[in-house]
């Protein structure tokens, strides 16, 4: 999937139009997934996702294939865009508190609920790092290239994310005490 | 992948397997302005302010009391400050 997304941006950078569109229904699915799981807020994961675009429209021509996938660097594009965003509200929100948006997640089952309460409980450090490697297959490397990090920091960063989720969600006993 | 520190990790995988996420339809060229984000931003839900006061006895009762005060205060303000 992702070597057709350098095709299509290869071909929207020489000028095709519709390789746009097709890039774009390729990979808002991913962004959107990506910043949703980080912020669990719909409307800021949409706007971001579109945001993420406009940008790519306006420096297209930054984009250079040898530095990496496509997919990495708008998932670069969309993190960043979206902590200005955060950072942005929680300015807004030291303000004005009753801003504050009210939890309005659907409560489907109670293990689903457990796994997106132990992601969002991960700290801003740690948790693009296990959505990145687990969700969208990137690599240490270009996670390292998408954060901004070392790769070293990505590794450790990985491992801690890895003992904290186990101990949120329970381990392999769990398992057989729910069966 | 070597490098994957989740290959063992089956009950985290599993685990981890069962966060969805439903994409909804995202136009790509009917991006809303500024002023409509922010409006949407401020009309949202928000919590409110005063419900972590209204979970204690005294929260309530300064929330009961607190108004009837002020209003108190209040109107004898101007006996105080012009008699």
């Amino acid at each position: 999937m992702f070597e057709r997304a350098d095709e299509l941006m290869i071909a929207y950078q020489q000028g095709d139009m519709e390789s746009l569109d097709q890039l774009y229904l390729l990979l808002k699915g991913p962004i959107y997934s990506f910043v949703y799981r980080y912020s669990r807020d719909e409307q800021l994961s949409i706007d971001i996702v579109q945001d993420t675009f406009i940008k790519l429209q306006r420096s297209k021509h930054l984009y250079k294939r040898e530095k990496g996938k496509i997919s990495s660097y708008l998932y670069q594009i969309a993190y960043r865009l979206m902590i200005d965003k955060l950072n942005r509200r929680k300015k807004w929100r030291s303000f004005l508190p009753f801003l504050t948006p009210s939890d309005k997640e659907e409560v489907d089952l109670a293990d689903r609920m457990s796994v997106r309460e132990a992601v969002a409980a991960l700290s801003e450090v740690h948790r693009p790092i296990v959505l990145l490697f687990y969700y969208h297959d990137l690599t240490h490397e270009e996670i390292a290239s998408v954060l901004d990090i070392p790769k070293g920091t990505v590794k450790s960063r990985l491992h801690y994310a890895i003992k904290k989720l186990k101990e949120e969600l329970g381990g392999e006993e769990n398992v057989s005490r729910s069966l | 992948m070597s490098q994957d520190p989740f290959k063992n990790e089956r009950f985290l995988q599993s685990k981890l397997d069962e966060y969805h996420v439903k994409v909804p339809d995202i136009p790509l060229h009917s991006r809303k302005k500024r002023w409509e984000r922010f409006i949407n931003y401020l009309a949202s839900p928000a919590k409110n302010p005063i419900d972590p006061m209204v979970s204690t006895l005294n929260g309530i009762m300064l929330v009961k009391t607190g108004p009837v005060l002020c209003g108190a205060v209040l109107s004898v303000l101007p006996v105080l400050v012009f008699v």
